[in-house]
């Protein structure tokens, strides 16, 4: 009798919690205006710039801090930030830098010569006190570097070993964002969790897998950002972060996959689209197998609807690549290239000049990953166009960083072709890292298909050391010419990176640097 | 009984050494490394090693086992490279996301589980039974992850009635109404399943015992129906329903994965994947240690639970 | 194997899985051969189709591929997937089972903690670990689906090979000197098979839904291949624009499990004995009554009166006439014993009385019974509860099985009290001690914590003696309550039964087919045979100067009258069986004065005497001191 009592309370309970559930729910998705609620792709892992590698984690930092220069918005030009000025030594190995005088870190610390000195110490000296804070994975990218000095207050001199062009350049990239000294050394190891920088937000708290909180700075040297908060939501699944978009949990989406794009066509959605510096391209084993001849490669080229991938599959969001240098390096890249163009009956033609038809293919590709768009479905598509040419194409699928484990070492004994894609933020990086003969993986390169062409080796380290853009900019012209022709890789698509805005966020637009940009912002 | 728990609980450490070993082992049989999955796009050779030698990567395997059990043992579960925190911070802070998530459904899934196999047993054949026999079926055979799919386009996007996903709203109060209304979708359909499985367990040991004959005395007696049921036939019924809701609750700690991944819940199912993915070795090791050993000990429990049911395994 | 399917399709859903099974492994079957569209070729300009549009009957996937296509070649892979993993799974599981259990001591244990290990693990992170361990592909997530589901396999197995074991026959074939593997594939695996079975059947539904799952995450097949959990997986990010590409692979899957599930119901229900004879049915909470004729009057002053009462079993389409019309009567404070071999009918008929014969598959078609002029047939289940207990009490056979395991007799007895009156605990439990006193249980107050399984079998049925008394009940029915017990402690129960009916002045029925039983405490007694009383009249009488054949071969078989304890002997030929009853006089094909007449037409329960009565046309002559 009273299990039966029981029962019957408990349901009302039930009941009662039920709609308790649903008399709550209608006062969900109403966030404040000046509160920006972003949808990042991921947790970060921290918010100490120099420990982290990911665009997720950049779009939270690059409104925390600022760097020396930084890109001038809109553009990869490097421009004036922390440091007001610069001047450069003849033989390019000394970078002096003026810093803007007032700055202070947002605990207080003043922003000078020998905190800057104490950001790279940090990262590259390994017996600097607080060189244990990391690792610096990133930390190569000023390798360079021989010392950093202090000359005065206001004054920072860095000595390269070499000339290096992209330096500056690098020093834009969020490895270069100037952290306050005197916040790591009260944190030591967890600054990451407590940190403090000089940008237009300070950090206001981090609440694990739910969201990091960053608060307007009143003081702001470049001018208070609009608004009073930005919240952070990591949200891993692009289609829950659709779904949260579409039901109003989130004001700002970064990276919409493809396929959702059409639900924000209405006027509730703002849907922004930047090119950015990104190529996606299949690796091709130029060692052993059919693509070790030419014409094979360049049928590959032909044979592959870069068209239909890049309007269809990706639903427009990315335009077909032409060469190696994405379109977005506006100075180095070489607007006379034309694409190849899909011509199916050419490719065949090759392939039978190579005597490679009903060849069969190992074709790695990965699941997901940093830029790689869409990539089981692209695969999927240039597995079909290259049956269609008569290849035999065999698809092996891995999650990213097993994928990165089998195709870094070099596509030797394993398969003929995968896919890549990479967001640098300098025109050299690429090729330098993965079209180099020098670069063959055996060196420590990416060079995975074993493309060499000593001609491109040469243009590609006179570009390194050369002091001018404009000399430079004609040495990465004529690589871009000899490597389509050479076609080491299937140029596939450069990216354009998106986002969707709701009705009441104002004054965003996204930067070809991938990086996000908040000050301006305006949310109602 | 202090005795008897003891024993089971000196029983469950070989079972713990056992599991750590073996998700050590796995963990080094995974092709990659922390270093590849954190430099991505710039896992050089170079940098690869080095930066796994500031990880403390560069031992050998046996070394690195015990020097990370004994640490373990002192309660240090060592520093994710991925989240760059103690292990057992985030372990404990997304155990608890998954407790909230599992404990709701496997409670909702015990209740509604064992009351709808009471009613449909005690209704047997009559309509009652009929439908929740199909739904029953229904819910044992739906995929938990497309039935979470399909629960967030239609109560979340189009009817708005819950937020898509996360445990706590980004703004507003962490009160009990709005954790309940995160955590109504993904409790039930991570519960579905398992009120299938034990509706049915449920259903079947009723019927067992509804034809025993303390039944026909508990009515001889002149108990009252509902009594007979809900109290005699279903007490007796519990003594094979328990070691099943044992079971279940491991399903359900398990198939919390896919609910986690699908509404984004903080969990510590989700954590491992990722954690997995990333190659994200001391939080892999000390996440499913933990939950192993918290799985051992539920279980535990369980027996201990029914012991003190049936007083026939008590003497 | 042809009864195993026809018993599968005797159970209509499992038919039902076994067709929509059926149709789903034709069609899997026969794919490479149907008319379909390439499932690989891409056409990424009609992505996205609707269902039912031009040339793509279920719309095409995000990459432009026929949807029907590719879901029939999902299907062929799922379905391949799930079955190999059951299979493997089964197979390995069940070896490692039965040398567990079949070697036991140390080899098991080592096993089983192995086992215990991998199920500690949570099976989705295994499984996880295993293929990313092994590199993705369908054919590594078969293997891990199937490595994690081994230990469920083992310890299932392992338990029912633990029992088999220690059978006789498997000493013997040790004995007769087999070795080890010959005892286990000829004695033991035989055994063990229905069972892999009924897991496997239980699992393979369960595997579908678990390699879709790690499919789901990417795990699974490579494309441009796809199993239905990639295909949803693939279809996952389309889910809001394009519902329908998650929901065709969907709703197969939960097709194809759904049908799996119910097949699997129906191999259970075929396999398992106790399943197959019906047997897990419920007994409602009073017996079905369904009368035809019309109902009978109460007639004289008797306390209970049955009158023409027709109990039958309808199982499937047979129908077991258990309780033919009986008429019965006691007053208060008499004993009437019913006297009958197993089968009788007896049982059944005390059990119509209170509606308590389990239904299904037990129906009263006829008679009524008057309880102080009431007729209890078809009466409210309320009003029938009200005297449960309170008037009309009865005291069973077996106490260890008719008592309540898991609550104290104490309990019990005091759950007896408060169902019928509204007394506080503490007051229904000092009564229930009482009880137990009343029935001389030496420290009733401690033995009112016992629970049923700590007390001796005396002592349990003096329990349930206590608890027909415990609300002072008019009649005491009591079925064969001293079947179980040696012979002291029957003689005190009956004894005690005996006193209590003078004390307090209840009329009891009693059950048994032990003359000496009924010589002892018996006023009156009918004998029963194939489901009517062939017999009745007062004890001595009848027990000196039997008139019904029967009743005269049952005295026969008794040597003398007190004497202790007494069986029924055995009467050439069996009782007929209830389903189908011989025209005329039951038992006549066993009765050496059998004649033609005997076999016709209704034999009527005839007064022999005043106080006797005999279906008989040919009674065993009374001598006139026996005529009552």
């Amino acid at each position: 009798m009273n299990v039966l009592k029981m029962t019957r309370r408990a349901l009302l309970a039930t009941t009662a919690a039920a709609g308790l559930a649903l008399g709550a729910a209608p006062a969900l998705a109403q966030t404040p205006p000046g509160v920006l609620i972003v949808g990042q792709i991921a947790e970060p892992k921290s918010l100490d710039p120099h420990t982290v590698t990911a665009v997720n984690d950049f779009r939270i930092l690059m409104n925390m801090y600022d760097g020396l220069v930084r890109y001038a918005p809109g553009t990869l030009e490097v421009a004036p930030s922390l440091a007001e000025s610069w001047e450069i030594s003849e033989d390019g190995t000394e970078y002096t830098f003026n810093l803007r005088e007032g700055v202070t870190f947002h605990d207080g610390s003043s922003l000078d010569a020998e905190a800057v000195v104490f950001n790279f110490e940090r990262m590259l000296n390994e017996d600097h006190p607080y060189y244990e804070t990391g690792p610096f994975p990133l930390a190569f990218f000023f390798s360079s570097v021989q010392t950093v000095e202090a000359l005065d207050e206001l004054t920072v001199k860095f000595t390269l070993n070499e000339p290096y062009a992209p330096f500056l350049s690098n020093l834009a990239y969020p490895t270069g964002l100037i952290v306050s000294p005197a916040a790591v050394m009260e944190h030591g190891a967890d600054f990451g969790r407590n940190p403090s920088g000089t940008g237009a937000f300070t950090f206001g708290e981090w609440r694990s897998n739910e969201a990091v909180v960053v608060e307007g700075n009143p003081d702001y040297w470049d001018g208070a950002p609009a608004l009073d908060a930005v919240v952070f939501r990591p949200i891993t699944d692009a289609n829950t972060r659709t779904a949260e978009m579409l039901a109003g949990g989130i004001d700002l989406m970064v990276e919409v996959p493809p396929v959702a794009l059409s639900e924000f066509q209405g006027d509730s959605y703002t849907v922004h689209e930047q090119a950015g510096p990104h190529v996606w391209f299949l690796i091709l084993n130029a060692k052993e197998g059919p693509f070790a001849d030419v014409r094979v490669r360049q049928a590959a080229n032909y044979a592959i609807n870069k068209e239909a991938i890049v309007n269809d599959v990706l639903e427009g969001t990315a335009e077909v690549a032409a060469g190696p240098t994405p379109p977005a390096f506006a100075w180095a890249y070489n607007p006379d290239l034309e694409p190849y163009p899909y011509d199916p009956e050419r490719a065949r033609e090759l392939i039978a000049e190579a005597g490679a038809e009903g060849a069969e293919l190992t074709f790695f590709v990965t699941e997901g990953g940093s830029g790689m768009l869409d990539p089981v479905a692209m695969g999927t598509a240039i597995q079909a166009d290259l049956a269609a040419v008569g290849f035999d194409v065999t698809i092996e699928t891995y999650e990213w960083n097993t994928f990165l484990g089998e195709v870094n070492p070099g596509l030797e004994g394993k398969a003929d072709m995968a896919e890549m894609a990479w967001m640098t933020n300098d025109p050299d990086t690429l090729p330098f890292l993965a079209l180099r003969t020098a670069a063959w993986p055996d060196q420590g390169g990416f060079n995975s298909g074993y493309y060499s062409n000593p001609e491109v080796d040469a243009l590609l380290e006179q570009a390194r050391v050369a002091t001018t853009q404009d000399e430079r900019a004609e040495l990465y012209k004529q690589m871009q010419v000899i490597v389509q022709e050479d076609a080491p890789w299937v140029f596939v698509a450069n990216w354009k990176q998106n986002a969707v805005t709701s009705a009441n966020v104002e004054n965003f637009s996204l930067e070809p640097s991938f990086f996000l940009l908040l000050d301006d912002v305006v949310k109602n | 009984m202090a005795g008897y728990i003891l024993k089971r609980l000196i029983s469950a450490i070989p079972v713990l050494l056992g599991i750590s070993i073996i998700v050590f082992v796995i963990m080094a049989l995974i092709p990659g490394d922390p270093a590849t999955a954190i430099l991505g796009s710039y896992a050089t050779p170079e940098n690869v090693e080095r930066l796994n030698r500031d990880l403390g990567l560069d031992k050998g395997m046996v070394q690195r086992y015990f020097i990370w059990l004994g640490n373990m043992l002192t309660g240090d579960f060592g520093r994710s490279f991925a989240l760059n925190r103690p292990v057992i911070d985030e372990v404990l802070e997304r155990f608890n996301a998954t407790l909230v998530l599992a404990g709701t459904s496997f409670i909702l899934c015990s209740l509604v589980g064992v009351a709808a196999g009471v009613v449909s047993a005690s209704r047997q054949y009559g309509l009652a039974d009929k439908a929740i026999t199909f739904v029953v079926l229904l819910g044992i055979s739906i995929p938990s992850f497309f039935l979470g799919m399909m629960m967030i386009l239609i109560f979340a996007v189009n009817l708005r009635m819950f937020p898509v996903s996360g445990m706590w709203p980004i703004y507003g109060d962490r009160d009990l109404a709005a954790l309940i209304s995160h955590l109504t979708l993904p409790a039930l359909a991570l519960a579905v399943v398992a009120t299938g499985v034990i509706a049915r367990l449920a259903r079947s040991a009723m019927l067992e015992v509804l034809r025993q004959d303390f039944i026909r005395t508990a009515r001889a007696k002149g108990v009252h129906e509902r009594s007979v049921i809900w109290r005699h036939a279903l007490r007796a019924a519990m003594v094979s329903i328990i070691p099943v809701l044992g079971i279940q609750a491991g399903f359900v700690l398990s198939g919390a994965v896919y609910i986690e991944i699908v509404f984004q819940w903080p969990g510590v199912g989700r954590m491992l994947v990722d954690a997995i993915l990333k190659r994200d070795i001391l939080l892999v090791q000390g996440g499913v240690v933990f939950v192993a050993a918290c799985y051992v000990m539920f279980n535990i429990a369980v027996d201990v639970a029914q012991t003190l049911l049936d007083p026939r395994i008590r003497s | 194997m042809r009864a195993f399917f026809a018993l599968l399709a005797r159970n209509r859903l499992a038919l039902v899985g076994l067709i929509v099974m059926g149709c789903v492994m034709i069609l899997a079957l026969i794919t490479p051969i149907l008319p379909l569209a390439d499932p690989d070729v891409t056409d990424t300009s009609q992505r996205f189709q609707r269902p039912f549009t031009e040339g793509a009957l279920l719309g095409t996937d995000h990459l432009g591929r026929d949807l029907l296509s590719r879901l029939l070649w999902g299907t062929r892979l799922s379905l391949a997937v799930g079955i190999a993993a059951a299979v493997i799974a089964a197979t390995l599981g069940a070896a490692i089972g039965i040398v567990a259990g079949f070697y036991g001591g140390r080899t098991d244990n080592v096993i089983m903690r192995g086992v215990d290990m991998l199920m500690a693990f949570p099976y989705i992170l295994l499984a996880l670990a295993i293929v990313a361990a092994l590199g993705p592909g369908l054919m590594n997530a078969l293997i891990a689906v199937a490595a994690v589901n081994i230990p469920f396999f083992a310890r299932n197995i392992r338990g029912v090979t633990v029992g088999i074991a220690n059978k006789e026959f498997v000493d013997a074939a040790r004995l007769s000197g087999m070795g080890d593997l010959r005892i286990i594939l000829t004695e033991i695996l035989p055994n063990v098979i229905p069972v892999i079975v009924i897991a496997m059947s239980t699992t393979v539904g369960w595997m579908i839904l678990e390699t879709a799952g790690l499919s789901f995450l990417g795990l699974g097949s490579q494309p441009p291949k796809a199993d239905l959990g990639s295909m949803l997986g693939e279809a996952r990010s389309a889910l809001i624009t394009n519902p329908h590409t998650s929901v065709v692979p969907g709703v197969m899957i939960l097709i194809i499990v759904m049908a799996v599930n119910l097949l699997g119901d129906g191999v259970r229900e075929a396999l398992d004995p106790r399943l197959r004879s019906g047997a897990l049915t419920r007994p409602m909470a009073a017996t079905l009554v369904r009368r035809k004729g019309p109902v009978p009057e109460a007639s004289d002053d008797a306390l209970l009166a049955l009158r023409g009462l027709e109990t039958q079993f309808h199982v499937k389409s047979r129908i077991y006439r258990a309780v033919g019309g009986v008429d019965l009567q006691v007053r208060p404070g008499e004993c009437l014993g019913l006297i009958g071999e197993s089968g009788s009918g007896k049982s059944v008929t005390a059990l119509s009385i209170m509606g308590l014969v389990a239904s299904p598959p037990g129906v009263i078609t006829g008679g009524a019974v008057h309880y102080k002029g009431r007729d209890l047939i078809g009466a409210r289940y309320e009003d029938l509860r009200r005297l449960r207990g309170n008037e009309i009490a009865y005291i069973f056979q077996d106490p260890l099985a008719t008592l309540h395991p898991l609550y104290s007799v104490g309990d019990q007895l005091a759950e007896a009290i408060t169902c019928h009156h509204n007394v506080s605990k503490a007051e229904a439990r000092a009564r229930a001690v009482n009880l137990l006193k009343s029935v001389r249980i030496p420290n009733a107050e401690d033995r009112a914590n016992s629970y049923p399984h700590e007390l001796s079998g005396g002592m349990r049925q003096r329990v349930g003696i206590a608890m027909a008394l415990a609300n002072d009940p008019e009649v005491i029915i009591a079925d064969e309550p001293t079947t179980a017990l040696d012979v002291t402690v029957q003689a005190q129960i009956l004894s005690l039964l005996d006193d209590l009916r003078r004390e307090r002045g209840l009329a009891i029925v009693f059950i048994t087919h032990d003359f000496g039983v009924v010589a002892q405490l018996c006023d009156r007694v009918a004998v029963m045979y194939a489901g009517r009383i062939v017999e009745e009249g007062p004890t001595d009488a009848i027990l000196n100067a039997p008139a019904h054949p029967y009743a005269a071969r049952l005295m026969a078989c008794v040597p003398e009258l007190g004497e202790g304890r007494r069986e029924l002997a055995a009467i050439p030929g069996l009782p007929p069986a209830v389903n189908d009853l011989p025209d005329g006089c039951a038992f006549a094909p066993r009765c050496d004065k059998a004649q033609p007449a005997c076999r016709t037409g209704e034999i009527a329960l005839a007064r022999s005497s005043d106080v006797r009565r005999v279906r008989c046309i040919d009674p065993e002559p009374i001598p006139e001191e026996a005529a009552g």
